[in-house]
């Protein structure tokens, strides 16, 4: 079983807001999650070549055109809150000497 | 009591100069209203698929080879979470594990000495968009404006290794990075438009210790001066904690322009864990070899290369042929008035002189029309003096130097037939001073030359009218 303290890190970097019983369901997946993965770990792969993409793209690349954007109101639409043209953000940082 | 060494390591974001965005195509030009040059895929919509802008990978790797890097065949895009305003998608793609060009260095001076600072990684990356604080800096802001449109512009990222040893040698380094980007025509290296930034770590170690001290990232370095500044006032922060027998915390601090001093900068969120995995969304990169040669043709001479063949070939002092290495705008007019024939010094001395006053004020004159002010000096049909008038007026009119001068009547007068009239008059005017000449005051002689002169208002060729005074004295 996974800690409990490592499901509710998880939950805030991913800006998640969990209730008790959320945090004892994700507690059991990601524990069940993790054992399977354990399994494969059994598996030799050293001969094998890592894999980043299961689909092997060659070089596909695009012309450096200028295309079409969204109108800004479709932009901002998004949203909560907006200020001439740009979207307004709270607070970033604490200042501290 | 230990004395400490300073280790500097710098990593510079250079903006691809591309038409496009990076991973989609989205317009990248600098100062359209907030929020118009965004689309799904920038904005990290769900469903949208990114594609690499050819172009970009071009520069990338045309900026890796003018640093010396290896351009590695190979090269994979990861994901980069973390949440922070500018970063619409909350999370970065670049290159972590697998960049697109490693092992390089850059060559440059430092007063007389010829050093070395290795560049260890070079990696293309997203940009991510602009925040506008509310006050004066970020740690003082209650809220900040977002605007996007620079959200997805190519970036590379230049990381050295850290053997820069004092702020002055980050801030030579910086600047002749910033030369060779735009030698190369990869970026337009405006660090007041933000095209080129600059983070600064900085460490104290015991001298002579191998082992690195803890390091403090320095950011907000907007300008050459802001990175030798912030460095300075860093080195001096840490050595003072250090000779107190504290410890440096490794931290992020910003540095503040006005009250010219690094301030900590404490997150509001957990310390930072990106979780960097392979980018789903966007294939690894194969570069062609082929294509890398196509590209390495295409680099122009560097700036060190120029030094060189300035100093060597044509005899310019360091400090001449610096300021036409520094101004490329400079040494191409250099370059083409070399062509038509003068001498090296001469050109160089004008270059320098007035005319780069008044260029700067009002922009270049084309090289022909200075061709022909350096070639009716250098002809003796007007004298040096003059020519600084003429000079002022190439960049006032339309006429060519020997237009004006015609139009001035400002052609030196040689003629003895026209100039010793005016001896005549000048010595009968003044009989008394003759006398006194003749009876061995000569040092009078030189009042007669300035009478001459002044009546032909300069225009008197100087070595004639010697020569006709000492024949008309001598009578």
């Amino acid at each position: 079983m996974i800690d409990r303290r490592e499901v509710i890190r998880m939950a805030r970097l991913a800006r998640l807001e969990l209730s008790e019983m959320e945090i004892d369901q994700y507690q059991k997946d990601l524990t069940s999650f993790l054992t399977s993965g354990k399994k494969l770990q059994q598996v030799d792969v050293s001969r094998v070549e890592g894999t980043s993409h299961a689909v092997s793209v060659a070089h596909e690349l695009r012309k450096d055109e200028v295309g079409k954007s969204l109108p800004q109101e479709a932009v901002l639409l998004g949203g909560p809150q907006v200020q001439d043209g740009f979207f307004r953000v709270p607070r970033i940082v604490e200042a501290q000497e | 009591m230990t004395s400490y060494d300073t280790v500097i390591g710098l990593e510079i974001h250079v903006a691809l100069l591309t038409q496009s965005k990076f991973l989609c195509s989205c317009s990248a030009s600098f100062g359209a209203p907030p929020n118009s040059q965004c689309c799904p895929i920038c904005l990290g919509l769900p469903g949208a698929l990114p594609l690499i802008n050819e172009k970009a990978v071009e520069y990338a790797t045309k900026a890796g080879l003018a640093l010396n890097c290896q351009i590695n065949h190979f090269s994979r895009f990861d994901r980069k979470n973390y949440f922070y305003p500018d970063l619409p998608k909350a999370y970065q793609i670049t290159q972590d594990a697998f960049p697109l060009c490693t092992k390089g260095f850059l060559e440059y001076y430092v007063d007389d000495r010829l050093v070395q600072t290795e560049i260890t990684r070079i990696h293309l990356e997203e940009e991510a968009g602009k925040l506008i604080h509310s006050g004066a800096s970020i740690v003082d802001s209650e809220y900040s404006l977002v605007d996007y449109n620079r959200a997805g512009i190519p970036l590379i990222e230049i990381v050295t290794a850290p053997d820069i040893h004092h702020p002055r040698q980050a801030r030579l380094f910086l600047e002749q990075l910033r030369l060779l980007m735009s030698y190369i025509g990869v970026s337009d290296t405006k660090m007041e438009e933000g095209s080129l930034r600059c983070d600064a770590n900085i460490s104290l170690k015991p001298n002579g210790s191998s082992v690195l001290g803890t390091k403090v990232e320095i950011k907000n370095l907007n300008s050459f001066r802001a990175l030798e500044r912030a460095l300075e006032y860093e080195e001096m922060r840490q050595s003072q904690v250090l000779y107190r027998g504290g410890t440096i915390r490794q931290e992020s601090r910003t540095w503040d322009d006005r009250a010219g001093k690094t301030m900590s900068m404490r997150s509001k969120g957990d310390a930072p864990d990106y979780r960097i995995f392979p980018e789903p969304d966007v294939p690894p990169l194969y570069l062609d070899p082929v294509w890398v040669e196509l590209i390495r043709a295409t680099i122009p001479e560097l700036p060190l290369e120029r030094l060189r063949r300035l100093e060597g070939q044509y005899g310019l002092s360091r400090y001449e042929a610096t300021f036409l290495v520094n101004y490329p705008d400079f040494g191409e007019l250099f370059f083409a008035l070399v062509s038509q024939h003068f001498g090296y010094k001469s050109i160089v001395n004008f270059l320098m002189g007035d005319y780069a006053r008044l260029a700067r004020e009002k922009g270049h004159l084309n090289p022909k029309r200075i061709a022909g002010l350096l070639k009716i000096v250098d002809e003796g049909v007007i004298s040096q003096t003059q020519g600084k008038g003429v000079l002022d007026d190439l960049f006032s009119s339309d006429l060519s130097a020997r237009e004006i001068v015609e139009e001035k009547g400002l052609e030196v007068v040689g003629d003895p037939g026209r100039l010793r009239p005016i001896a005549r008059e000048v010595l009968a005017a003044n009989r008394e001073l003759v006398s006194r000449f003749q009876n061995g005051e000569t040092k009078l002689f030189g009042f007669f030359v300035g009478q001459v002169m002044r009546v032909t208002q300069g225009k008197a060729d100087p070595g004639v009218v010697n020569e006709l005074l000492r024949d008309e004295l001598g009578k």
